[in-house]
């Protein structure tokens, strides 16, 4: 089974930080992959050593998409390979699906598409939803467990109230929750490997955003008390609980 | 006039997002994918789902309908099958959906949204020729009312691929944590399931809700979906949060920031939590929920 999962290296958020004018600054922000996308990596590993295949990475980027560490990173923690599509790190989820689509189809397809549940800075959930519309594949969020099942698979998903046993056809895209697995932490082996494992770079032309972003600023923050004990602990206790009888 | 286009699921989720979205233009028109004709709507194109594929694969066939009537805003609630169908119905309309947590101004269209994963608030004006928004539970006011709740027949073919073999209820008490007054959250602290028992016991005399962080709900299922807090999960304004060994990255902390009192209780002084924490005891909770609650 040819199995391509998709992820994102986003700013590390414990990197990023606000100004007094409540504006960002991620310029000291180390590029890191997205830890829902790590899902989608370990469980197209988890497949392909099941049924046999490979797993090819995907992923769409700026300047973050060149470091090599960041490329060894990914290929460590299961790829066989990596497909580096430059472009722009802020595009929206119709842009960037649209560029996925454009990379996967100049591999020549594949059996299925993985994604994880979301972005870690965008967050919208959206790109995978959008990419099995754009590639007119047999699509699903939130797939917490896939089978294979004959020549298809049987996913289980995950929904608010309920959840679901589906049988899905090949090709198709998935977006796994981050319950799937516990992605793997790569070993000095994997991380040795990874640097001889083929990595192909591409560009792709993206449509225009559907919106104009005005501005992004962090929210307002609320003035707290900042009591802190350290105390024995039955001590700690007795001061919180007459904190508490005050509220 | 201005229409707005809806596209539901659920009955209930359906009425009610027909209520919001009239905030958003002077006639809300539907699409029901199984949900029979909402009240709250003006006009309900009844589509008869087939029960054995799900309801995103009409995904395509309303996109169609879509353009076909000129729709220049569609919403959508959050729900999982929701937030699908309309990724699938963004693309074939040539745009992306835009989760609005917020509506600034419906002319322009100007929504907000959570940026760097919760860190910041994105103000967007939407700029393509049909707009998607997915909107956040809270975004608009809810507002009752009905619509002239016309409804018209509509026969759509969904795609195939996906065949729906089974639909099982999830088991999970339905809660609102946004009505509690006091709410207890607990987090990778806890070692074991069974210690969850400790917080339980000190929310039952705080009269308080027990709430998670996303990995004790997702990653080791030891809460329902619906108790976790946070930019994925629930927000919540309660007079009183109390977190028990949850670390406070931004990720949980923007579904909390907003308590009136923040207390926490975390062995690690250097936990991000305590910068957000109007009292926090530096501790061992195994050490500190048990006298706690004595003392309470
Ligand atoms: C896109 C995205 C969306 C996300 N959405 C959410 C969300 O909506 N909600 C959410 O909660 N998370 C969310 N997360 C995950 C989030 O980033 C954190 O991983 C998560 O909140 C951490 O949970 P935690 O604090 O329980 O665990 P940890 O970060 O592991 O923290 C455990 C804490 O317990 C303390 N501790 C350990 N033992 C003890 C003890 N015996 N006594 C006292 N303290 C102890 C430790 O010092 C530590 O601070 C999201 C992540 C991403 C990437
Ligand atoms: N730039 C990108 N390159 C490759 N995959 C991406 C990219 N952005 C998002 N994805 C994938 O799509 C999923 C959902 O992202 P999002 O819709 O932005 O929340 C992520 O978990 C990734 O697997």
């Amino acid at each position: 089974m040819r199995i391509i999962a998709c992820f994102k290296a986003a700013p590390d958020d414990s990197d990023i930080t606000v100004g007094a004018d409540r504006t960002l600054d991620v310029s000291r922000a180390q590029p890191k992959i997205g830890s829902y996308d790590l899902n989608a990596i370990e469980a197209a590993r988890q497949l392909a050593d099941q049924v046999g295949g490979e797993v090819i990475g995907i992923s769409l980027g700026g300047a973050a998409l060149d470091n090599s560490k960041l490329r060894k990173d990914a290929l460590s923690r299961g790829l066989d390979s990596l497909v580096a599509v430059a472009g722009d790190p802020d595009a929206d989820s119709f842009q960037t699906a649209t560029a996925l689509a454009a990379a996967i189809g100049e591999l020549g397809g594949c059996d299925l598409v993985l994604l994880g549940a979301g972005s870690s800075d965008r967050y919208a959930q959206q790109v995978g939803n959008q990419l099995g519309a754009l590639l007119g594949l047999p699509t699903l969020n939130q797939v917490n467990q896939i089978t294979p099942d004959g020549d298809g698979l049987r996913v289980l998903r995950l929904l608010e109230n309920a959840e679901q046993v589906l049988g899905v056809t090949l090709p198709a895209v998935l977006s796994v929750t981050s319950g799937i697995n516990t992605p793997r932490i790569a070993g000095m082996k994997d991380i040795l490997a990874a640097g001889k494992k083929p990595v192909t770079d591409t560009v792709s032309a993206l449509p225009p955003a559907s919106s104009r972003t005005a501005s992004v600023l962090a929210p307002e923050q609320v003035d707290r008390r900042h009591v802190l004990v350290e105390a024995d602990p039955e001590d700690a206790a007795r001061q919180l609980a007459q904190f508490l009888k005050t509220l | 006039m201005s229409e707005v286009w809806i596209v539901a699921h659920d009955p209930v989720a359906g009425n009610a997002l027909a209520g919001s979205a009239r905030a958003l233009g002077d006639a809300v028109n539907a699409i029901s994918l199984g949900a029979g004709a909402l009240a709250a709507a003006d006009l309900t194109l009844l589509v008869e789902a087939d029960p054995s594929t799900p309801v995103e694969a009409y995904a395509a066939a309303v996109a169609e309908v879509l353009a076909s009537r000129a729709a220049k805003l569609v919403v959508l609630d959050s729900s999982a099958q929701s937030r699908l169908l309309a990724g699938q119905l963004a693309a074939h309309l040539g745009t992306s959906p835009v989760n609005a947590t917020g509506v600034v101004s419906t002319d322009p269209l100007v929504v907000t949204r959570l940026a760097y994963g919760g860190l910041a608030v994105a103000t967007e004006e939407l700029a393509s020729a049909v707009a998607v928004l997915v909107l956040a539970a809270g975004a608009l006011p809810p507002a009752d009312g009905t619509g002239a709740g016309a409804a018209e027949p509509l026969a759509l073919a969904p795609s195939a691929g996906v065949r729906l073999l089974e639909t099982r209820p999830r088991g999970g008490e339905s809660v609102d944590l946004t009505a509690a007054k006091r709410v207890v959250g607990v987090g990778r602290g806890f070692a074991a399931q069974a210690d969850l028992e400790l917080a339980r016991e000190l929310a039952g005399r705080l009269g308080a809700e027990l709430a998670c962080s996303r990995p004790i709900a997702e990653g080791v299922n030891w809460m329902p979906a619906e108790r976790y807090l946070g930019v994925s999960g629930a927000t919540i304004k309660p007079d009183l949060y109390l977190a028990v060994g949850i670390s406070g990255q931004i990720q949980h902390l923007v579904g909390v920031s907003h308590s009136k009192v923040i207390v926490a209780i975390n062995k690690d002084a250097k936990a991000p939590i305590f910068a957000h924490a109007d009292f926090g005891v530096v501790a061992d909770l195994y050490q500190v929920l048990p006298a706690l609650v004595a003392a309470l």
